[in-house]
């Protein structure tokens, strides 16, 4: 039946003290969204062999001016806190031990979805648009293109385009960094 | 945009750690249902006052030792449900339930007061208790004028639904002679 349920929402602090508490354990694969508590879905050997190509190419060409996270979390406002599969950090000296990053340390958040490209355009590309998140790709493994998004407004994106196998792309705020499309997807599927 | 989100679910013992940690304090005003903490719609002055004249109605049951009166009180359903009806009528125990919340078991009757609520109610809470096998429901539709009563739970909901209204009388199942009549239920017209 289409009932809808109020469901209490979470903040960040509430999230936190969840692990502490030892009812969120490290074993689980959740984010929090928008103050719900958000279960990921598995990670496919194609996904996770893309993210490791993409932190690697990444890794290996931005020496000090970037560091580059994995599937670690990232602070926006106070009831989100998405874990975004690659992001790329401003320097900082502590490598964010004291907090996690927030919308103004990301340079660019990639996400990576083999079956998740719902998920990841409907929920997570907004809602980074929404904290003012710079710059977010999704490598959409199933079409074969790497959505870019730009520009980011209250109500998304103001700019989103697909490049394609053959093409480069660069960071905005790293613009030397030309990253093949090919390099990104992997050899032919 | 519809998007399909899992979210994460909890059980009944997660959810009472969240309490002793503090993360849901006793303001809160939520319930667990399938394990998924949902807020309760804040309560209207008809609402009060339906559960109000249920009380008064369910008080010689009490007094005369055949059940206990539980107002707003949590039910334990399962690994993952612990849900706050209005008013149940519970089974008598000594110590009042102390060592632990009534179960389905324990329940001779819910009622659940609807003002506005009457979909989440009848589309989330009646089949939820028909799941875990409470003996009877009675859901008091404030808006329409009528008690909806529930009998004979079923994995898939109860066997038997049908709405009395004003001038007639209902009696619970398992307490057969406490007959109330519907119009003191519903209070004067409205």
């Amino acid at each position: 039946m289409g009932v809808e349920l109020l469901k209490r929402p979470f903040t960040v602090e509430e999230y936190h003290r969840m692990a502490e508490a030892g009812i969120l354990s490290e074993d689980d694969r959740v984010e929090l969204i928008e103050g719900e508590i958000v279960e990921m879905s598995p990670i496919g050997s194609r996904h996770a062999g893309c993210v490791n190509q993409i932190s690697h190419w990444f890794s290996q060409r931005v020496g000090e001016r970037a560091i580059v996270s994995v599937q670690n979390p990232i602070r926006l406002g106070r009831r989100s806190e998405p874990q975004p599969d690659v992001a790329l950090l401003r320097p900082r000296e502590d490598f964010y031990a004291s907090e996690h990053p927030g919308p103004e340390d990301v340079l660019l958040i990639v996400e990576v979805a083999e079956h998740s490209a719902g998920y990841d355009r409907g929920v997570k590309v907004p809602l980074y648009a929404r904290y003012g998140v710079a710059e977010v790709w999704v490598v959409d493994l199933s079409r074969g293109v790497v959505e870019v998004y730009r520009g980011p407004e209250e109500e998304g994106y103001r700019e989103a385009r697909a490049v394609g196998r053959g093409e480069t792309i660069a960071p905005l705020q790293l613009p030397d960094l030309q990253v093949p499309v090919d390099q990104i997807l992997g050899e032919t599927s």
